[in-house]
């Protein structure tokens, strides 16, 4: 199965968050989300994550925007 | 009544008005905090001694105005027994600020609440050569402007790495406010610099490894600040410090130190000017043995 893949790079807290909660509600347990996003929104998401249980198993970057893979909690 | 009358009175927080035969009677409040109890009997001391009206403070403090001198007694009396005392002015120790703390806001680092009472009991109201304002913000937000008080505490979280996990994936230095973590000459390690710093914990939160860890989540001493006609922020002294008993040590030997080297009438943040900061270093490094 091929990763989904999130853009978040237009769009401003809350609305970063809210839309990686709706993303992960369609992957699976244990499966992925890569998610596209700019580095204002790098803290706010990746500490929501960690808060929920999910886990960014991958980051990458290219200028200025950062892909992260995100695995759901089980 | 002679002005030497007026200034005792003025230390007890009692405020002579613009207005002739009136006062503002300054009550005692500890990190903004009255019980509902003590809201009712200010209530009712209003209505009894002043005209209905109570003052909210810039500090976080409470004054009944528009009482007349001759029943400036029997008020601290009334107010007594629930608790609500009498508040100060003049040379000493002021009303000690506080923001919710870690209790109440989910930001808070510390229990602020909690040091402000202890920092009241041991030093509220004690002379000193000029008013001395201590204020504690729970967190690097600082909504208790921690650097506008003679001492301020703020609490801090003071970051660790670790290098096993860490896979420089570089969300650390990009999420930091300061710029304050920097990649080894080799690229193997990640430095973090202290000075910049500010002790908001963000890199720890947003690390998706958990390589950056809270090395101490403690307190922050301030030194120096003031605001009024001529306002200067207070600096920070000693390093990050992990408990409560060491912010109140701390804080006592900043006081100390206005004690011995303050003139009367000069703030902290103008004998500090004078004596350089430096020298306050090293008294509170000696007096504490923190580092």
């Amino acid at each position: 199965m091929t990763t989904p893949l999130l853009d978040i790079t237009g769009d401003v807290c809350p609305m970063t968050f809210v839309k990686v909660k709706m993303g992960l509600q369609r992957v699976p347990p244990l499966g992925t989300l890569a998610v596209r996003l700019k580095e204002e929104a790098l803290k706010n998401v990746i500490s929501s994550l960690k808060t929920e249980g999910h886990r960014v198993t991958n980051v990458s970057r290219e200028e200025g925007i950062f892909l992260l893979e995100v695995t759901k909690g089980g | 009544m002679s002005e030497a009358d007026y200034k005792e009175l003025k230390k007890g927080g009692m405020m002579r008005q613009a207005e002739s035969g009136l006062f503002s009677v300054r009550l005692h409040v500890v990190g903004g905090r009255l019980a509902t109890t003590q809201l009712r009997a200010i209530r009712e001391a209003a209505d009894r001694f002043g005209r209905g009206e109570i003052h909210l403070t810039t500090r976080q403090g409470v004054e009944i105005p528009h009482v007349p001198q001759g029943t400036l007694a029997a008020l601290k009396e009334f107010l007594a027994p629930s608790g609500v005392g009498v508040g100060v002015c003049g040379p000493t120790v002021r009303t000690v600020t506080a923001c919710q703390g870690c209790r109440v806001c989910p930001s808070g680092v510390i229990d602020s609440p909690e040091l402000a009472k202890a920092v009241d009991r041991e030093l509220y109201g004690k002379p000193v050569p000029h008013k001395f304002k201590v204020g504690i913000s729970g967190c690097v937000n600082n909504c208790m402007k921690a650097e506008e008080n003679d001492a301020g505490i703020k609490g801090w979280i003071e970051p660790r790495w670790e290098a096993p996990a860490c896979t420089f994936c570089g969300v650390c230095q990009a999420v930091c406010p300061t710029k304050a973590i920097a990649t080894s000459g080799d690229g193997r390690a990640l430095i973090i610099d202290p000075t910049p710093c500010i002790g908001c914990g963000d890199c720890i939160t947003s690390c998706p490894t958990g390589s950056m860890r809270e090395k101490i989540r403690g307190y922050r001493v301030f030194a120096g600040g003031k605001f009024g006609r001529r306002p200067s922020l207070g600096r920070r002294t000693l390093g990050v410090l992990r408990a409560k008993e060491e912010a109140m040590a701390a804080i006592l030997a900043v006081l100390d130190f206005f004690r011995e080297h303050g003139k009367s009438r000069e703030r902290f943040g103008d004998t500090l000017q004078r004596t350089g900061f430096p020298a306050l270093e090293t008294f509170v490094k000696e007096r504490t043995g923190l580092p």
